[in-house]
């Protein structure tokens, strides 16, 4: 009998996850906020994908905004980064102290029909999505509003046969696919392509997104 | 600036080819007729609405018997082995000992309707070929278009010549404004997908997944 080998993922790309216990009046807040300057003086004037008049993506200096549920959202968010950093690196909370961490962070007001190209995240080390508002699911779309994160690894599934078909979720080629729920944040490299899939609720979907680098 | 003047090269490149059918006008009013009559039929028999935003039929049009769909499937198989022939150092001759494999179905895309980003396993080329397409709109310029997603993982660095370079160096997807009666060819491992319609009217395809086998019986995996 020929001993068992051993088996683990490489080239594995780091998730983070979390939930904002209670999340209710910030994300109420929040989204009172975000729908009340949905308007062309909070809209991000250089747009890097063709703009669609279903998503409204906001500037970028998000998290400069002094309101306080902003502020609330901002050391969430980030605190969520940063652990996810320290969970995925060698580094030690006193060499991340010595960093500061950079940010451009945003904010989407999705509606009918309204999606969001693949798109990676140059000049960025981590990129991260709090869900603000997920939206009504649609129980014949049951696609609506995912969020999609891309296999990196281009081609690995281009030869299929019944021995590489059905491999644990670790080491599948596959895109995955997430419904965002109220006060959920996935935190993920930002070299990683994602998209959002065409949301096809009735209300709003509602979501904020960051990018950090640090130096 | 300097005034070396360096070779350079694409490489890793890939191909893509475009390639409009001879027979396109006569055929394309048929295959409408005929793909919306299916699409119908299966949305009804499902137990779902006609009419909704997406239809994917099966695989089988290279069994069907209907004359345009059977002409059209041959045009399609010449346009995409004159693709491979194209960028292949097999000679002509050689090429012909080997035997195409593919299968074909049909796609209907109505508005506020997409085909999610998807790439095709044990299969060298995919062609799509535009049946019926809505018109342009200049408000939604991407407006149910094909998009080859961008494959180079390298791109998470750039600055700013990076940002501006030419085709075939620039980084981002590529997209392809189906047209009826012409064709795209692309490998099928390339991820890629049908833009939202934006636009009133309904984007008809054909799809057709290709391999070569050689004459010998040499094994293939199943598709």
């Amino acid at each position: 009998m020929s001993p068992a080998p051993t088996l683990q993922p490489v080239f594995a790309v780091p998730l983070g996850a979390a939930r904002l216990e209670a999340c209710e009046r910030l994300n109420r807040e929040l989204e009172a906020l975000f729908l009340a300057r949905e308007d062309d003086e909070h809209r991000n004037p250089m747009p890097s994908h063709i703009p669609q008049r279903e998503t409204f993506e906001s500037r970028f200096n998000l998290f400069r905004w002094p309101e306080p549920c902003v502020q609330e959202l901002r050391k969430f968010v980030l605190d969520t980064v940063v652990a996810t950093v320290l969970r995925a690196t060698t580094l030690l909370p006193a060499d991340l102290a010595r960093l500061t961490l950079h940010n451009h962070t945003w904010f989407h007001i999705t509606r009918h029909a309204g999606s969001f190209i693949s798109h990676n995240h140059p000049m960025a080390s981590w990129s991260a999505v709090y869900c603000v508002r997920a939206g009504e699911p649609v129980p014949e779309e049951p696609g609506s509003g995912l969020l999609r994160l891309f296999d990196p690894r281009s081609g690995a599934g281009a030869y299929r046969d019944p021995a590489n078909s059905r491999l644990h979720p670790a080491f599948a080629s596959a895109p995955l696919d997430f419904r965002l729920a109220d006060g959920q944040i996935l935190v993920f490299p930002s070299y990683l392509f994602h998209e959002v899939a065409p949301f096809y609720g009735r209300d709003t979907r509602i979501t904020v997104a960051t990018n950090c680098w640090f130096a | 600036m300097s005034a070396l003047a360096p070779h350079v090269v694409p490489i890793f490149a890939t191909p893509f080819g475009v390639v409009t059918l001879p027979q396109a006008q006569t055929l394309n009013s048929a295959l409408a007729e005929l793909f919306t009559a299916r699409a119908v039929r299966e949305e009804s028999t499902a137990g779902g609405a006609p009419g909704r935003r997406v239809f994917v039929s099966r695989d089988d049009l290279l069994e069907w018997a209907e004359d345009p769909v059977r002409q059209t499937m041959r045009e399609i198989v010449a346009g995409v082995t004159a693709v491979a022939a194209s960028i292949s150092e097999l000679s002509s001759e050689e090429l012909g000992r080997l035997h195409i494999q593919a299968r074909a179905w049909f796609t209907v895309v109505r508005p506020n309707g997409c085909v999610p980003a998807t790439s095709y396993p044990n299969t060298s080329w995919l062609a799509v070929y535009c049946v019926t397409a809505p018109e342009p709109s200049e408000e939604r310029v991407d407006s149910g278009v094909l998009r080859m997603h961008e494959s180079r993982m390298e791109t998470s660095f750039q600055d700013p010549v990076d940002q501006s370079n030419r085709a075939p160096y620039r980084r981002g997807h590529y997209t392809w404004r189906p047209v009826p009666g012409q064709m795209a060819v692309f490998p099928a491992a390339l991820v890629h997908e049908i833009a939202m319609v934006r636009a009133a009217g309904t984007l008809t395809l054909l799809t057709a997944g290709a391999r070569f086998a050689g004459a010998s019986g040499a094994w293939m995996p199943p598709w």
